[in-house]
């Protein structure tokens, strides 16, 4: 399987990328606790695009996902500004204050999160999923 | 998602119902805020029907229960799914929380 989402950078589109996500990881063949992993941390990213590539302003947001064999990979792009979230610093553990734990959940939750610096026209991260617990 | 909110006793208590993320949590924020800004008062957010929660929505307690404690009230959380706690948990805010099984022992907390 290998589908392109096309979303606009808007909060709104999340709940329904949500509930597909949630398909086609159940046909990849994902248990539930996998399932609800991957969900969040790619939603995070989205949240991240929206946040700080866009500000919050509108723009376009590609999520290409590739099953294969023995894993599921994300590909999100967006044409906004710079942000490069696998440069943040790991956050203090429990937080103190709100907020810093978007980054945080989807690195503890994805096997791979990739940060492809070539791509000039906005930003792109690679998350991967092992089918099997392969950490 | 739904958001419905009732006076027990001396406790405001919200019901949830849907998903908690980065579009459903400002509305939460505002209205929860609203309550623990108050002096020496008591609040119960049951998550019993929330089937999703992210980072936002976990913010939005953690500012929830700063405030709640500046202003000398309680904050507890009841009733969380598994998949919800689960992400309490991995950010280690299952020990900061007061999260109580059933809505009447998170009752019961905000009391003692």
């Amino acid at each position: 399987m290998d589908k392109t989402f096309h979303l606009e950078a808007n909060a709104q589109e999340l709940k329904p990328f949500r509930a597909a996500l949630r398909q086609l990881l159940e046909h990849a063949g994902f248990d539930e606790k996998m399932i609800q992993e991957t969900i969040l941390a790619v939603d995070e990213c989205l949240t991240n695009v929206i946040r700080h590539a866009y500000g919050s302003k509108p723009g376009k947001i590609e999520v290409r996902v590739q099953d294969t064999p023995h894993e599921v990979r994300f590909s999100i792009k967006d044409f906004g500004h710079k942000f490069d979230p696998t440069q943040l610093p790991e956050p203090k553990l429990p937080p103190e204050k709100p907020g810093g734990l978007g980054v945080f959940l989807t690195r503890q939750l994805m096997d791979l999160v990739e940060y492809d610096p070539h791509f000039r026209e906005g930003n792109l991260i690679h998350l991967i999923k092992y089918k099997t617990n392969q950490r | 998602m739904k958001i419905q909110q009732k006076q027990k006793d001396d406790i405001q208590v919200f019901e949830l119902d849907g998903e908690l993320d980065f579009h459903t949590s400002p509305d939460l924020r505002e209205k929860i805020s609203a309550e623990v800004s108050k002096q020496n008062h008591k609040v119960v957010v049951n998550l019993k029907n929330v089937s999703y929660i992210d980072s936002s929505g976990l913010a939005t307690f953690v500012e929830a229960l700063q405030k709640a404690k500046r202003a000398s009230g309680k904050f507890i959380l009841a009733e969380l799914a598994p998949a919800v706690k689960s992400v309490f948990e991995i950010a280690k805010l299952d020990k900061v929380f007061s999260l109580a099984g059933t809505e009447e022992d998170a009752c019961r907390l905000a009391k003692a």
